[in-house]
């Protein structure tokens, strides 16, 4: 994709909307205080992160891998030069993730680097059990650290769609909310039966379990978009010609949630925050064919999904991230085992793009964690929180990620800062 | 004006929503995929216990089982591909679900052409017995505790071909096979399975350095559990409570790459290269190969290894530290108690579940013996409405108190997805979370009723038929008659009168529901009634 794609796809897309977008601006404004909308987007299995962004020349990572697990700086399959990269190195990002490079080019995609969870552990399920909870060492809390951002904003509570999961199920970082909703099809997103069963279903799920608050959040939330349904164009349903169409990825699951979300979003239903899961990331062996095509997947999925919502850019913030990064040296199966520090990637109209962030730890054996892999110098919720102060305005840091005690934004999204409270 | 809602004519007491049934409705529900008629009749007659005894001793399947495999068909269609092979639409009997590896194996030779579909078969088909068998077999305990093993050794068959193709063999062979055996022999032939051998990449784990994905995941699901995992420590490993003596109460990053290396060598006889400018055999079995053997020292959980062992022996070493753990006992006995009696279980049972396993830690059918203390537990009985079905057991037990003539069907898989239910598609080594916040979001919420309403109502779908007035009086004299009849015996506890009240007005659409009512006609109602009484917390919940 070119970048004048990119420009021309914006502004036509602006033009078209034109007659809708001012009452649409209005309705959108009510779920947060200016209307930002944070995309979470959670690499499932440990995306190598030093083989989707690695410092191309230096010598421990050449050594360490073998060219096919690494981004080289010559040959066909070279990695794309990034700008404003870290420690003065040859940073580069993988090949097959040419919208990414064109994003960045852009100034709407930021890399940062040597970030994660500062626990040291090599689980996926713990250490996606601790990022999602919002916690260093608490894998048991009831509550992601999404639930406890919607408990403590100060925006209105009750918008029915402010917080959404593109799966059929919630990932953990809204676990404890009763009142995200779950969708993968926004034109199915109803019941199929009789519409006075509704009311029927509300005689019975009057308890207080956790089924009688998901089966009301279930009904208020297909009565509502019920009605969004009869008054707005989706444009959808997001099938194979959709998606073609569109830009997307037609047999690809990311493609497909986000177009999916890309459809709720212009449904102006005060959504806040969203989350989408890619999956697949974990590769022990064989990993050359399958990151490229993840990566690929991710590259053009984010690609056409900024370019569907041209008219909302300015209040996106997407975020990508992944439990762990993977070892630096590779296994003898062709792929790499469980690592530590990983790159991470914001997009959105607001984001200080074409810039890499953070501090480069360094891949030489005494700069590594424990020896073997990349460390982490940027917490990932240093990165979380500077979302939450700048674009989402809620200042209660030391609520949403119980134990953080300190506030250094990287000043990689635009943005005011507030005074913090970190208590719990 | 605003519309007149069924709320303005009805209002249930909390009370009446949430009567618990009985103990042996309880009980029955938390051992099998749903109670039937006929078994609770038995129970209630004959006792818990006797019936306990009985599915801990499980013997073939019955006709009725058989009889169902044999005559199920799956739909298979993919298209031609030139010079390769021809256009296939049928619906085809199954053949491979209990085939032997000489057969299988050859599905997963890329030199022969063959359509995908061809190799995801034997998958499929185990899937479709599966369904046969949670529905129809006596032995409904040896069912659910192959599905609670199948995730607690979850393999997935998109991450390689020969997955799906040998899956009959680690259905049969080695899940059903231990399901109420011994644990260090069960992991063993876990840990020599084709489909394990795949799915976490030992097939392909060589020195050095080894590919790690397999020893993790043993440590961290199969055996001690991420519970007991020391993160913090790393490589230090004589700060781990217990590990100076030889008994490390947990374990940390060194015992997993250390398992790492002595799981070298473990791998299928595939037909690989073995680098060496030699090829192994192409059978699909277990095979070691010591020249990918890192054959040097090793220490886990606080044991020395020496150096160049005979084959298999660093491996089968590893297997008796984490098997023979009482870690290992406690994080499975709390996983059984989860799966048997709540998403909480009581500590008394897990504690006395776990004495139990580790006595019995060579006893061959140590598993049974454990299963059988929880089941006798008191606690069996005791708390109504602990745990959301999941969707295999919502759609099953449905199946089951209908008395449902059901062909299961691909598109049936499709249904489950929606539900959060991967059947034999799960993609990560933990298996499903069994756990009621995992089951329930708005989009699952919303997948359970349109299913179980569907079932009932969408004849299209073919997936079942129901003959009620075989399982009904021989008339009702109204409609309320009816629909008490059908409420107890679907939710299999008498409800107070608002609540099949409630159902009544709905069902009569403004008309008394104490007129007069056909039997033709109530009939046609039964199914919308039904429909709804599986969509309420009285049947999501066991």
């Amino acid at each position: 994709m070119q970048r004048r794609e990119f420009l021309v796809g914006c502004s036509a897309a602006i033009a078209a909307m034109a007659g809708s977008r001012i009452t649409g601006y209005s309705f959108g404004h009510a779920g947060s205080p200016n209307g930002d909308i944070f995309i979470y987007i959670f690499l499932r299995g440990g995306c190598d992160g030093l083989n989707l962004v690695g410092p191309a020349n230096d010598s421990s990572y050449v050594v360490e891998r073998p060219p096919e697990l690494r981004v080289t700086d010559s040959g066909d399959n070279a990695g794309l030069s990034l700008k404003n990269s870290l420690a003065g190195l040859d940073f580069r990002i993988h090949p097959k993730a040419a919208e990414l490079k064109e994003l960045y080019d852009s100034n709407a995609l930021a890399v940062i680097h040597g970030a994660g969870l500062t626990n040291g552990t090599r689980s996926h399920f713990d250490a996606q059990d601790f990022i999602e909870r919002g916690s260093l060492n608490d894998k048991n809390l009831s509550e992601g650290w999404f639930t406890r951002f919607l408990k403590s904003s100060s925006q209105p509570q009750n918008s029915m769609f402010r917080s959404l999961a593109i799966s059929p199920v919630v990932p953990s970082s809204f676990l404890g909310s009763n009142t995200t909703v779950a969708l993968t099809n926004v034109n199915d997103y109803k019941l199929h039966s009789d519409p006075r069963l509704a009311d029927l279903l509300r005689t019975f799920y009057k308890g207080a379990q956790l089924i009688d608050e998901e089966a009301n959040n279930t009904l208020n939330s297909i009565q509502y978009m019920g009605k969004q349904l009869s008054s707005a164009n989706t444009g959808g349903p997001v099938d194979a010609a959709y998606l073609k169409k569109a830009g997307y990825l037609e047999n690809n699951s990311f493609s497909r949630s986000l177009a999916t979300l890309a459809q709720v979003i212009k449904m102006d239903v005060n959504l806040q925050v969203a989350t989408v899961d890619y999956g697949g990331w974990d590769t022990h062996e064989h990993q050359t064919n399958i990151f490229n095509t993840l990566t690929e997947g991710l590259s053009k999925s984010l690609g056409a999904f900024y370019n569907d919502i041209s008219g909302y850019q300015n209040r996106v913030t997407v975020l990508v991230m992944s439990e762990f990064g993977r070892r630096l040296r590779a296994n003898k199966s062709g792929g790499t085992d469980h690592g530590h520090g990983n790159v991470m990637l914001a997009l959105g109209g607001n984001v200080n793009g074409g810039k890499m962030y953070g501090t480069w730890p360094g891949l030489s054996n005494e700069q590594l964690d424990n020896n073997v892999d990349l460390a982490v110098t940027t917490d990932y919720r240093t990165v979380l929180s500077e979302v939450v102060v700048r674009r989402l305005r809620n200042p209660k840091l030391g609520y949403v990620f119980p134990g953080l005690t300190e506030y250094k934004p990287l000043n990689f999204l635009q943005g005011e800062d507030l005074p913090i409270d970190f208590s719990k | 004006m605003a519309r007149k809602s069924i709320l303005d004519l009805v209002s249930i007491p909390p009370a009446a929503l949430t009567n618990a049934p009985g103990k042996n409705v309880i009980a029955l529900n938390r051992m099998t995929f749903g109670v039937t008629s006929s078994e609770l009749d038995h129970v209630n007659k004959n006792g818990l216990t006797g019936f306990i005894e009985d599915q801990l001793n499980p013997q073939e399947d019955d006709e009725k089982v058989n009889q169902k495999i044999t005559s199920a068909t799956l739909h298979i269609k993919y298209d031609a591909k030139e010079d390769k092979y021809p256009a296939v639409d049928e619906d085809r009997p199954l053949s491979l679900w209990n085939s032997t590896l000489d057969k299988l194996w050859p599905l997963a030779d890329y030199k022969t052409n063959m359509a995908g579909q061809e190799r995801s078969r034997p998958l499929e088909e185990v899937r479709v017995v599966s369904w046969i068998k949670a529905v129809y077999s006596r032995w409904q305990l040896r069912e659910l505790l192959t599905e609670f093993w199948h995730n607690h050794f979850n393999v997935n068959p998109d991450k390689d071909t020969k997955i799906a193709v040998t899956f009959p063999i680690y259905d049969r062979d080695v899940i059903r096979k231990n399901c109420f055996g011994n644990f260090r022999m069960f992991l063993e032939d876990v840990a020599k399975s084709t489909s394990m051998q795949y799915y976490l990449d030992n097939a392909s784990s060589k020195a050095s350095p080894a590919n790690e994905n397999y020893a993790r995941e043993l440590f961290e699901l199969h055996t001690l559990g991420s519970d007991n995992y020391y993160n913090s420590l790393y490589n230090r490993w004589r700060e781990v409570p217990g590990a100076i003596s030889g008994k490390p109460i947990g374990y940390i990053d060194e015992d997993v790459y250390e398992a790492a290396r002595s799981f070298t060598g473990w791998t299928i006889a595939d037909g690989a290269t073995t680098g060496k400018g030699e090829n192994f055999a192409n059978t699909g079995s277990f095979h070691y190969h010591d020249g990918w053997h890192d054959n040097y020292q090793k220490r886990v959980l606080g044991v020395e290894f020496d150096p160049n062992q005979p084959p298999l022996a660093d491996g089968n070493k590893v297997l008796d530290l984490v098997a023979f753990h009482p870690a290992t006992a406690k994080h499975i006995c709390q996983k059984l108690c989860r799966r048997l009696i709540s998403d909480t279980p009581p500590s008394n049972v897990v504690k006395g579940a776990t004495g139990v396993w580790i006595r019995n830690k060579d006893n061959p059918h140590q598993i049974r013996e454990t299963v059988r203390y929880i089941l006798l537990s008191k606690e069996i009985t005791q708390g109504w409405g602990l745990k959301v079905k999941t969707p295999f057991e919502l759609i099953a037990s449905l199946l089951r108190v209908t008395e449902a003539d059901f062909t299961p069907s691909s598109s049936l898989t499709g249904f489950m997805n929606q539900m959060g239910y991967l059947h034999y598609h799960w993609p990560t080594p933990t298996g499903h979370p069994d756990r009621a916040d995992y089951w329930l979001s708005s989009s699952t919420m919303l997948s359970r009723w349109n299913l179980a309403y569907g079932l009932l109502n969408n004849q299209q779908n073919k997936l079942a038929l129901y003959d009620f007035k075989a399982q009904m009086p021989a008339e009702f004299k109204t409609l309320a008659e009816g629909v008490n009849f059908w409420t107890e015996r679907i939710l299999q506890r008498a409800k107070p009168e608002e609540y099949t009240d409630a159902l009544s007005k709905y069902l009569a659409r403004g008309k008394s529901a104490n007129l007069a009512v056909s039997t033709a006609d109530l009939e046609k109602i039964i199914p919308s009634l039904i429909g709804i009484l599986s969509m309420t917390p009285d049947f999501q919940l066991k």
